[in-house]
């Protein structure tokens, strides 16, 4: 297991070094640059703001300059906001998109296992079509959709929530549902198939034939299985989950790292999109990682693989 | 097991009625105000947008300040000046009980200093041409010459500043409304870093020493902006807000909702239509009112066919648009035939676009193109924006009607349009200019040959002329002739299409007193107070 | 190595003719109600969409006539499903932006499943060191925040539908790819394909008669389940303003205005939505469906 690991670390490091690499001519050859605007600076200010910040460079040597800072865990200053490095940012935006993040998982979690475990013992039943049905409104409707119904029912009309706004506990609820719908709805189906599944083996059927009850069978069986391409998916996707939704953070005004994410790219705030490129890819790995660390335990057949 | 989660949520959410924050708000004199964007910067040196402005009018003061009603130069830093006859020279007089917020006095070596800084051409400053009518200010930015002193800014003691300007500049004290006039605290800068560097972070509220009526207290990218009444200003008395609240929303919609829940005093950035539903409905939530800004198509004149000036005006002269502003917009704009908006600082051009689509035809016949016959593609350049693209898409149909010509649309994000229009890399371009400050030079320097902003390729002498006359006299009559006769050859080449004039639509609550529209839609915090709403 | 996979991996089969093993499939698919339904309700979406598509005026508007004189008018004789706020009938801009929004779900899954196909099948006959670097490939891809290329590429390639195709196809295939290349090592090793290369049959004719059968049943699956992921991107773009361009329309695009004035006109997200939702529904049920029929292990007494 430790050599595992540490091979994934090690590995991890020509990873990231391509992404950076990449990101950095994709970002300085897409038309546009920081310093546009709509009133237009002259000439000789554009010049000094772009000295200032290196830009005026050979491209090759401005790309070895980022690697070494890079090098350095510097992620650089924000053009957008001057005074305000992107490590700052981050660091200051991240906590905020964890949050929402585990409070939209918990959610997706707690609806989708359950949601799928009921519909799997009965299935073919009305409590397997009226979950499965709730939970493709997660799939079919889109989050930009979602989050306002969700805002114009129960914060416009009937004034339990706040619109929008990050301040209290109760900002929270809205939000974490309507991010974590879509997951929910993915788990319930995974959840559903795997259990089906694990159900349908022989083992469960000779368990039950022996007399065990419905939930016995379940919690003693059916959940390592079950579980496993839950596990599978959220993997990768838990990395997207927690490092914000652009769409949520930006119907509900949360100050995340999800809305850095594109209008960093908008902006052409080029140190601020490496930055967040190299970290959301630092993320996805560990959180593959802890997925996979996972799989294994639960699943010794795979240790071999 | 739905149904417990479900109701846990709603139990968290609260039962019954919560005091919002709009009525916390009136109770601790707290002003919410919808920002419409995160501040890029709070360095008035630095800053270039309206978020960035709202809150530094908050924070710092000029010699002078703008009236909230009619925008009128009003005694700010300075106690009182003087102009010269010949209106090149103005004597400021500070007061002697003027103080930053950590104690010192202001001095006029301060302002000194700051607009030194502005004009430092390592700081790169985006409106140091904001400065230019003192003398040799220009030079000194663009780096021709490099002794301050020659500029035309001295401290004759502590207390007295005296500017001198290169041409008489009538409208100088309404310029000072904007931010690269305000002092900044030089000392303070230079002990977090150099006086230069764009990223000292002397802003930051643990660092911030202001001269405003307010102070910086929390500063939380994308989330707030606090501040907090100043205790060392001068006229702290009169100052009846505690707090002022900024909130950076950009969404217009996720910024209405939160107006509509109770969260906002005042939201600027209500959607279309809404605009038009609180309009009817909500008539005592929300106010319209002109804003110094207008709508224009630029068009490239070095690109055929719009080099033929006759196709220009077919263009300009085949649309309608008061089905725009009635039907797309519907927050009282006005349509523009013009570029200046009327009645700015007293002048209204007389020239204008007449709407005549058989008048178009003909031109086009004339340019070689009758009834759009061979009339080469041509494109509507605009930033992604679902207002922009709903009027491309009406004037599209309407060229399409009137002159039987297929304009394709092409929308640009953000960033890559502006970069085509800065290297004229278009046909047709959705632009819009807010004026800096209230006087007509402000649009019409725009198209003089060589601006930055002009972006056509088109040229004319006598229209630089006569821009020129109006910049070097402050005799109102002889300038505003000029600017009559220069709008009019605007109008005549039509190298830009002027669509419809600027409003301001604000959602603003009862509760707020003392605060007046105005055309540059500046905020005079000093004296706006809040007054609870009675149910 | 994890294969991590979202989806229950389908048991290979021996297929020998392969015959029996479709008709079996198809006979289960027939007593899935659902899915019958969603096949059906595609069918018919599918129909109306191309037809408006390809025959602009069918209903008596163009998609992109405006009535400014009108505006945004609730449903009525004139409009059925009344207009926008430009006067444009919602009807027409429904089904000409179903013939988008389906053509794009369509041709990126096509993409998608052709990259990945030809990417994953490689990897997983060749195994050994060539395997692994392109699953690392894959792992790098996978590590790159979506939006952030999507924009890019938008913003480079300039905006246009083709390439819209192309940028959605061209990052979605990393799943197919993993999935196929998991099947392919899981088929290699059977039995029944050593027992064919024991008895000397050539490869190509191994993978023709034998691994491609196994692999068209979670392919298909795949990518019945890809065309509701890749129509909601499509939304997502255009709710960043990058998606299709006026004045054509799509799902995505009017599902976005139609959300803006939901309050004030909600005829303009309540139609498009719910056509969007029943699309998607029924794509998934169709793929669920696929999955049951097609997955021999799971049957049911």
């Amino acid at each position: 297991m430790l050599r595992f690991i540490t091979r994934r670390f090690l590995e991890t490091i020509p990873v990231l070094f391509i992404i950076a690499t990449a990101t950095f001519f994709m970002m300085r050859l897409t038309p546009g640059g920081p310093f546009d605007s709509e009133k237009q600076v002259s000439p000789e200010i554009r010049a000094r703001m772009e000295a200032h910040y290196g830009l005026d460079k050979p491209l090759f040597q401005q790309y070895l300059l980022q690697m070494k800072h890079l090098l350095q865990g510097d992620l650089g200053p924000s053009f957008k906001y001057p005074g305000r490095s992107v490590n700052e940012i981050i660091a200051d935006s991240f906590p905020v998109s964890l949050e929402l993040g585990c409070e939209a998982l918990v959610v997706a979690l707690v609806f989708g296992l359950a949601a799928g475990m009921v519909a799997s013992l009965k299935q073919n039943s009305a409590w397997d079509h009226i979950p499965m049905g709730l939970a493709m409104i997660g799939i079919c409707v889109p989050t930009f959709v979602l989050g306002p119904l969700l805002i114009s029912a129960f914060a416009l009309h009937l004034d339990w929530f706040n619109a929008a706004g990050w301040y209290f506990p109760r900002d929270r609820v809205l939000p974490a549902l309507t991010l974590g719908a879509y997951y929910a709805a993915y788990i319930a189906r995974l959840c559903r198939g795997g259990f089906l599944e694990v159900l349908n083996q022989d083992y469960i059927r000779t368990a039950r034939a022996k007399g065990a009850g419905g939930a016995q069978v379940l919690f003693k069986h059916a959940l390592r299985g079950g579980i496993l391409p839950v596990v599978s998916f959220l993997g990768p996707t838990v990395a997207g989950v927690l490092t914000g939704s652009f769409v949520v953070e930006t119907i509900f005004g949360i100050p995340g790292l999800g809305r850095f994410f594109v209008t960093a790219a908008f902006n052409r705030d080029y140190f601020m999109v490496m930055g967040s490129v190299l970290f959301y890819a630092c993320f996805v790995m560990a959180c593959n990682l802890v997925a996979d660390v996972v799989l294994v335990w639960l699943n010794p057949k795979m240790r071999f693989e | 097991m739905y149904l417990t989660l479900l109701c846990l949520a709603l139990l968290a959410g609260g039962c019954g009625k919560h005091e919002t924050l709009v009525e916390i708000g009136d109770r601790t004199q707290e002003l919410r105000i919808g920002n419409e964007g995160e501040p890029a910067s709070l360095d008035p040196a630095v800053a270039t947008g309206v978020p960035e402005h709202n809150v530094l009018v908050s924070l710092f003061e000029s010699l002078v300040f703008a009236d909230g009603k009619d925008l009128s130069p009003r005694p700010g830093a300075a106690e009182s000046w003087e102009i010269s006859p010949d209106g090149i020279v103005y004597t400021f007089h500070l007061r002697k009980n003027g103080r930053w917020s950590n104690g010192d006095p202001v001095t006029a070596q301060d302002f000194v200093e700051s607009y030194h800084r502005v004009l430092m051409p390592s700081l790169g400053s985006q409106y140091s041409y904001m400065l230019y009518p003192l003398k040799n200010a220009e030079a000194f930015n663009l780096g021709k010459i490099t002794n301050f002193n020659e500029v035309g800014v001295k401290a004759l003691d502590d207390y007295t500043l005296q500017l001198t300007l290169h041409s008489q500049t009538p409208y100088l004290l309404s310029m000072m409304f904007q931010d690269s006039w305000d002092p900044v605290p030089v000392a303070v800068i230079k002990k977090h870093g150099a006086i230069d560097d764009r990223t000292n972070p002397w802003t930051r509220p643990e660092n911030f020493v202001g001269n405003g009526p307010f102070v910086l207290k929390e500063w939380r990218i994308n989330s707030h902006i606090l501040v907090e009444k100043s205790p060392t200003y001068w006229d702290a008395k009169k100052v009846r807000l505690n707090k002022i609240y900024f909130d950076p929303t950009e969404d217009a919609d996720t910024a209405e909702r939160m107006f509509r829940s109770g969260q906002l005093h005042s939201d600027t950035q209500p959607p279309p239509s809404k605009v038009a539903f609180y309009r009817k409905n909500k008539p005592d939530l929300i106010k319209v009112y002109p804003y110094l800004g207008t709508y224009i198509y630029k068009l490239n004149v070095t690109r055929p066919p719009l080099n033929d000036k006759r196709v220009r005006k077919a263009l300009a002269m085949a649309i309608d648009r008061n089905a725009i502003t009635e039907t797309i917009l519907r927050a009282g704009q006005e349509p523009a035939y013009f570029l200046t908006p009327p009645d700015t600082a007293g002048y209204t051009c007389q020239t204008k676009i007449k709407e005549d689509a058989s008048a178009a035809r003909q031109l086009l016949a004339e340019a070689g193109y009758p009834d759009g016959k061979n009339f080469p593609t041509v494109e509507v350049l605009f930033n992604t924006l679902q207002t922009h693209k709903a009027i491309a898409e009406a004037l599209q149909q309407m060229w399409k009607k009137n002159l039987n010509v297929n304009i394709v649309l092409h929308n640009e994000e953000w960033k890559v349009y502006l970069d085509s229009l800065r290297q004229t890399n278009y046909f047709i371009g959705r632009f819009a200019w807010i004026g800096d400050y209230v006087d007509p030079s402000t649009f019409l320097d725009l198209f003089t040959t060589g601006s930055g902003n002009n972006e056509t390729g088109w040229s004319n002498a006598e229209y630089d002329r006569l821009c020129r006359v109006a910049a070097n006299t402050g005799n109102r009559a002889a300038r505003y002739d000029a600017f009559q006769k220069a709008e009019a050859i605007l109008m005549d080449e039509m190298p830009i299409m002027p669509i419809y004039f600027y409003t301001q639509a604000r959602l603003i609550r009862p509760d707020v007193h003392g605060w007046y529209p105005n055309v540059i839609d500046d905020y005079d915090f000093k004296s706006i107070y809040l007054v609870p709403e009675k149910n | 190595m994890a294969d991590s996979t979202p989806m229950t991996m389908v048991e290979p089969v021996e297929t020998g003719g392969g015959a029996s093993f479709w008709q079996d499939a198809r006979h289960r698919l027939w007593k899935n109600k659902l899915a019958v339904f969603g096949l059906a309700v595609i069918s018919v979406l599918a129909v109306l969409c191309f037809t408006a598509f390809l025959f602009p005026n069918i209903t008596g508007y163009s998609y992109e006539q405006q009535d400014l004189v009108l505006g945004p008018a609730p449903p009525s004789h004139a409009h059925w499903l009344g207009t926008d706020p430009l006067g444009r009938d919602l009807l027409t801009r429904l089904l000409y932006g179903g013939g988008i929004s389906l053509s794009v779900g369509l041709c990126a899954t096509a993409v998608s499943l052709i990259i990945g196909v030809i990417y994953g099948a490689i990897a997983g006959f060749a195994g050994g060191k060539l395997d692994m670097l392109m699953m690392r490939f894959v792992d790098i891809l996978y590590a790159l925040p979506f939006v952030i290329f999507v924009i890019l590429l938008m913003v480079f390639l300039g905006q246009n539908i083709f390439l819209l195709f192309v940028a959605i196809g061209a990052v979605s295939w990393l799943t197919m790819a993993r999935i196929v290349r998991g099947q392919v090592m899981a088929i290699k090793r059977q039995e029944f394909v050593e027992a064919a290369h024991a008895l000397g049959l050539r490869r190509g004719r191994i993978i023709f008669r034998h691994i491609v059968p196994n692999l068209l049943g979670p392919i298909i699956v795949y990518a019945t389940l890809t065309m509701p992921e890749v129509i909601l991107l499509e939304s997502f773009l255009s709710f960043l303003g990058l998606g299709v361009q006026p004045p054509h329309s799509s799902w995505g695009v009017l599902i976005k205005e139609g959300a803006e004035v939901m309050e004030e006109y909600p005829w303009l997200l309540l139609y498009p939505g719910f056509v969007m939702a029943l699309t998607l529904f029924s794509l998934n049920f169709l793929g669920d469906g696929l999955r049951d029929a097609l997955d021999v292990r799971g049957s049911k007494d």
